[in-house]
């Protein structure tokens, strides 16, 4: 069965780039979400293998989502991986605070990305 | 992987459910693919040879002063419709100056707004070669959509020549 990746982004261009490249590059199942809120919702319904999430966005951001779904049982253990803009250690810190694994800033490199969900799911 | 940065791009220009989404699309499409978050977008009035400010993210838009920034030999290559670039620089400081894009957006083979791009991210060194097909994408495809198809209507039968 392949592994299931949940991408989350409030930007519509950003969660088409990372779904496209999923589809192309991988064979990870890939569902998506808009906002933290949603996500920390879907992760619960479909318990994905990583969590791929955006930080600035609308409702709830990155951070808090990350923080709410490391207090949840079903969640706490799944590897998160933030994407951002913003690339200053103090931002970064906040981010590994908030309980992610990896960190990765914007504008995405496609093969950099592949790699590193490889290094956490497999190929 | 271009390839998919150019499809994401072409797919939410032209998905785009009205003018304020479509501006939301280029915001997208610069701070996720090209790494900037200080954009701005000016008309060309093409009746008073002026540019006006139609939208802007990141800056402030008051302080900002496009032709100055774009110089004599930059407004003439995006008024021909080529892109402007100037380069990256190291500051006596050792920090990289500003990296800048003004890129034209055609309609009916003129110009009719300026995407200027201002600043990159810190993680952004510089523009590459990908990133000017995807300026290249932008300026055959962005109008359209931001100022629709009443804009190429009335360029049709606008005469030529006139310039900004």
């Amino acid at each position: 069965m392949s592994k299931k990746i949940l991408v989350v982004d409030d930007s519509r261009t950003a969660l088409m780039m990372e779904r496209e490249i999923l589809e192309k590059s991988t064979k990870y199942q890939c569902v998506t979400a808009s906002d933290g809120q949603e996500a920390v919702e879907k992760a619960q319904q479909e318990r994905p293998d990583l969590i791929l999430m955006d930080v600035v966005m609308p409702r709830m951001n990155g951070f808090e989502a990350c923080k709410m779904m490391r207090q949840q049982p079903g969640t706490r253990e799944i590897p998160i991986v933030l994407v951002t803009t913003r690339g200053e250690e103090a931002y970064m810190e906040a981010g590994f605070q908030s309980g992610c694994n990896d960190y990765i800033t914007k504008p995405v490199d496609g093969a950099e990305l592949v790699a590193l969900l490889q290094s956490y799911l497999g190929e | 992987m271009n390839d998919l940065r150019l499809g994401a791009a072409r797919k939410r220009l032209a998905e785009s459910r009205d003018q304020e989404d479509a501006v939301e699309g280029l915001r997208e499409i610069v701070g996720n693919f090209l790494g900037s978050e200080e954009i701005g977008l000016f008309r060309v009035d093409r009746r008073t040879a002026t540019f006006h400010l139609f939208w802007s993210f990141g800056i402030d838009p008051e302080k900002y002063d496009l032709l100055r920034s774009l110089g004599d030999a930059g407004l003439r290559r995006v008024m021909r419709g080529e892109c402007h670039i100037e380069h990256a620089a190291h500051e006596r400081s050792g920090v990289m100056a500003r990296v800048q894009a003004f890129v034209p957006l055609r309609c009916a083979n003129q110009t009719i707004a300026v995407l200027a791009i201002l600043r990159l991210l810190p993680q952004k060194v510089a523009f590459d070669r990908h990133d000017l097909e995807l300026f290249k994408l932008l300026s055959d495809e962005a109008a359209k959509p931001l100022f629709g198809a009443s804009t190429h209507s009335k360029l049709a039968t606008e005469k030529p020549g006139i310039r900004a």
